[in-house]
């Protein structure tokens, strides 16, 4: 697009730092020395973790998604997972409720489950809730539960990872007042550092997604009388429902 | 936003004197104080951590230029703009054009401290543009029409009470008095405003400098709703926010998180790469990075003070720092409170107003201490009361006859005969004028030193006297 400025205010850089541009001698503190393809090869040894370590990783993320606020349900089935999402929204006392169009409504029967209780959930994209983003937005601000699936989750801090995209918007896990996350053994990284191995290994073979959420815990302020209050901006409660 | 840094001497003393503000900070900032330390303790390698954090900013300030350019190239190919601003008002200019080309009504921001030193809420609010803060902290002292009075809450010295008087004056019905009551309120306010905004300004945690990314640290979720909502997103950056690679994410995000509140991680941490693509639901059409100079360059020139350049923006040295916990986030006059405010106040918003600043220290080492990535703030502030003492007569910190002093001073050690009749003549008047050998109250200038302390008069024999007298007892 566009970049304004950036000679003048490069050489005044240079000046400070009394030397020209040039590419800095390999430096063991940042990551940025590494090539494609170690980091290629990081990745798939994350990968090869995710799936050797499943239980355990699952075992960590129920406790570390507890303390940063979720609640979490374990179940056994898809069945069982769409059963429990029912009973939090029909808890909520709400039918007003928004799903993202992501792969695991087709493995995890939600929608049959919803209409079992008297909810007919809204499908946030552009074309099925809305014709335009100004429509999704509002749907979404009227929502009551928004339910998503996860792309990964994160076992050292009790984070799901979404990519918004293609029929993820970027509001349904953002602007209703309880937001339930859907989790598929297997998709648990160890830490935060194995997240961004991953990131960037996608950076270098395709374009990424124009943004990336960690989420861990409700939306949370502690800027009133220090206390912490959930739910100043999102959602005030939480689920991650974990399908073993 | 303009300094007021000479008020220092001033401020400070009607905040030492408050008692409702000295109360609230000392309860608050322990709390983030043994929270931070508890986090620190709970982490594995936790001293290595904050090693590797620092070599990581040691690393990208010393090649800065590399990096920058870098940064600006892959934004570009992300499909967004980059500015390059040498001055906050020239950085303001550019977001206010674009502004003003896109036909904005309605910006929302979230909390960006670069974006204070451009005033730019105000500026906005000055050519008809709503500007509202959504960090809920940031919101309130909007509301009061004052500066943060702390990086990470900057609404820390506000009590219940007068949050609530600014809702009730702001909507009109009164919202109750508990922190819960008062959040749904703000709520319900923002979220209203959230919705029809059509453009946002956000400050930046990190940007990568491989993948043209920036990444947002919040709790509340604000962060999230100013990159998903408005058609345009802006971000803006001190030019010294860069890491090299996503891969050094993972560690900065950890010693920023546990440093700044003690969590292990916030609720909610946003990567941006640039607008939506053409696939994807919702999101920005557009993105705008602004990175700012406005005094920066003096630190990075001087080898001395290049280290300020590492800081993460944490607060961690504010809430160990047992100066700041009594004079508060006021006193500093700027955007910067604190240990790191007063390096980084004095020298982006001139070394003449911010005098005081350096020497608001007892240099007891409790910043460096507590700095994630081992900032050595008290020798900064050294050397800053250096270049003070040397500069220029006008921006010295010590008047005439201060000077005057120092010179007779010299002029009574030269000799020890001066000395030894010195300290009899001291002693001498000492004896006429006070009772029980102790000067009360000196006039000025040397009045602060017995505002809050005695000084004794020089003894009667002198210790050259006493030691001869007493080796003469020995060698008998």
């Amino acid at each position: 697009m566009a970049i304004t400025g950036r000679e003048a205010f490069l050489a005044r850089v240079s000046k400070a730092l009394k030397k020209s541009v040039e590419v800095p001698e390999p430096d063991n503190a940042t990551h940025l020395g590494l090539t494609d393809h170690d980091v290629g090869s990081l990745a798939a040894e994350v990968r090869i973790r995710m799936t050797e370590e499943a239980d355990l990783l699952l075992e960590l993320l129920a406790k570390s998604a507890s303390a940063a606020g979720w609640k979490v349900s374990r179940v056994a089935s898809p069945e069982d997972a769409a059963d429990v999402v029912a009973k939090i929204c029909s808890d909520a006392g709400t039918t007003n409720v928004l799903r993202s169009d992501q792969d695991i409504f087709d493995s995890t029967p939600v929608d049959a489950a919803l209409e079992a209780v008297g909810i007919t959930p809204g499908v946030a994209t552009v074309g099925q809730v809305s014709k335009d983003i100004e429509g999704l937005k509002s749907a979404a601000f009227a929502a009551e539960v928004g339910i998503t699936g996860v792309d990964y989750a994160i076992a050292e801090t009790g984070t799901v990872v979404l990519h918004p995209r293609e029929g993820l918007s970027r509001l349904v896990s953002l602007a209703p007042g309880r937001h339930i996350a859907i989790l598929n053994r297997g998709d648990v990284l160890p830490s935060l550092d194995d997240l961004f191995t991953l990131e960037r290994h996608d950076y270098n073979s395709h374009q990424i997604e124009g943004s990336m959420n960690l989420i861990s815990g409700p939306s949370r302020t502690g800027d009133i009388g220090a206390t912490i209050v959930d739910g100043i901006h999102g959602p005030f409660e939480v689920h991650l429902v974990i399908v073993q | 936003m303009l300094p007021t840094t000479e008020r220092f001497k001033k401020g400070a003393a009607e905040t030492l004197a408050d008692p409702v503000i000295q109360e609230s900070m000392e309860a608050v900032y322990n709390g983030f104080h043994t929270n931070r330390q508890s986090a620190g303790a709970a982490t594995e390698n936790w001293d290595d951590q904050r090693d590797r954090g620092r070599a990581i900013k040691e690393h990208t300030i010393s090649n800065l230029d590399y990096y920058l350019n870098m940064l600006a190239d892959k934004v570009d190919a992300n499909g967004g703009n980059v500015f390059f601003a040498a001055d906050s008002q020239s950085a303001s200019e550019y977001i206010l054009k674009l502004a003003h080309e896109r036909d904005v009504k309605t910006v929302i921001k979230s909390k960006s401290m670069v974006s204070e030193e451009m005033s730019l809420a105000h500026e906005m609010e000055a050519v008809g543009i709503e500007a509202v803060e959504t960090d809920l902290g940031e919101y309130i002292i909007q509301l009061a029409g004052e500066a943060p009075y702390h990086i990470i809450a900057p609404a820390i010295h506000k009590s219940q009470d007068q949050v609530a008087e600014m809702f009730e004056e702001a909507t009109g019905v009164n919202p109750g008095g508990t922190p819960e009551e008062l959040t749904t309120t703000a709520r319900g306010m923002l979220r209203e405003t959230f919705q029809r905004a059509d453009m946002s300004v956000t400050g930046v945690n990190f940007a990568v400098a491989e993948s043209g990314s920036i990444v947002l640290v919040t709790n509340e979720g604000n962060g999230r709703m100013c990159t998903s909502i408005p058609r345009v997103h802006v971000a803006v950056m001190g030019m010294e926010k860069i890491v090299p690679s996503m891969q050094d994410l993972g560690m900065m995000l950890r010693i920023l998180i546990r440093s700044a509140t003690g969590q292990r991680i916030s609720s909610y941490v946003t990567m941006v790469n640039g607008p939506r693509r053409d696939d994807e639901e919702d999101g920005p059409e557009e993105f705008h990075l602004v990175i700012v100079d406005n005094g920066r360059m003096r630190l990075l020139a001087d080898e001395k003070l290049r280290e300020a350049l590492y800081c993460i923006r944490c607060g961690a040295c504010l809430n160990a720092c047992p100066v700041y916990r009594k004079v508060g986030g006021h006193s500093y006059g700027w955007v910067y409170p604190g240990p790191i405010g007063a390096v980084v106040s004095p020298v982006l918003s001139g070394l003449k107003r911010g005098k005081d600043l350096p020497f608001a220290s007892s240099l007891c080492g409790a910043c460096k201490e507590a700095c994630p990535v081992r900032i050595d703030i008290p020798n900064m502030l050294l050397h800053l009361r250096n270049e003070i003492a040397e500069g220029p007569i006008e921006s010295r910190a010590s008047g005439r006859i201060e000077r005057l002093v120092w010179k007779a001073w010299r002029f009574g050690n030269m000799k020890s005969s001066r000395f030894r009749r010195g300290g009899k003549l001291v002693n001498l008047f000492g004896r006429l004028v006070t009772h029980g050998g102790m000067f009360k109250r000196l006039p000025p200038p040397l009045s602060g030193w017995t505002r809050s302390r005695d000084i004794p008069i020089t003894a009667s024999s002198p210790f050259r006297d006493r030691f001869k007298k007493r080796r003469l007892r020995v060698d008998d």
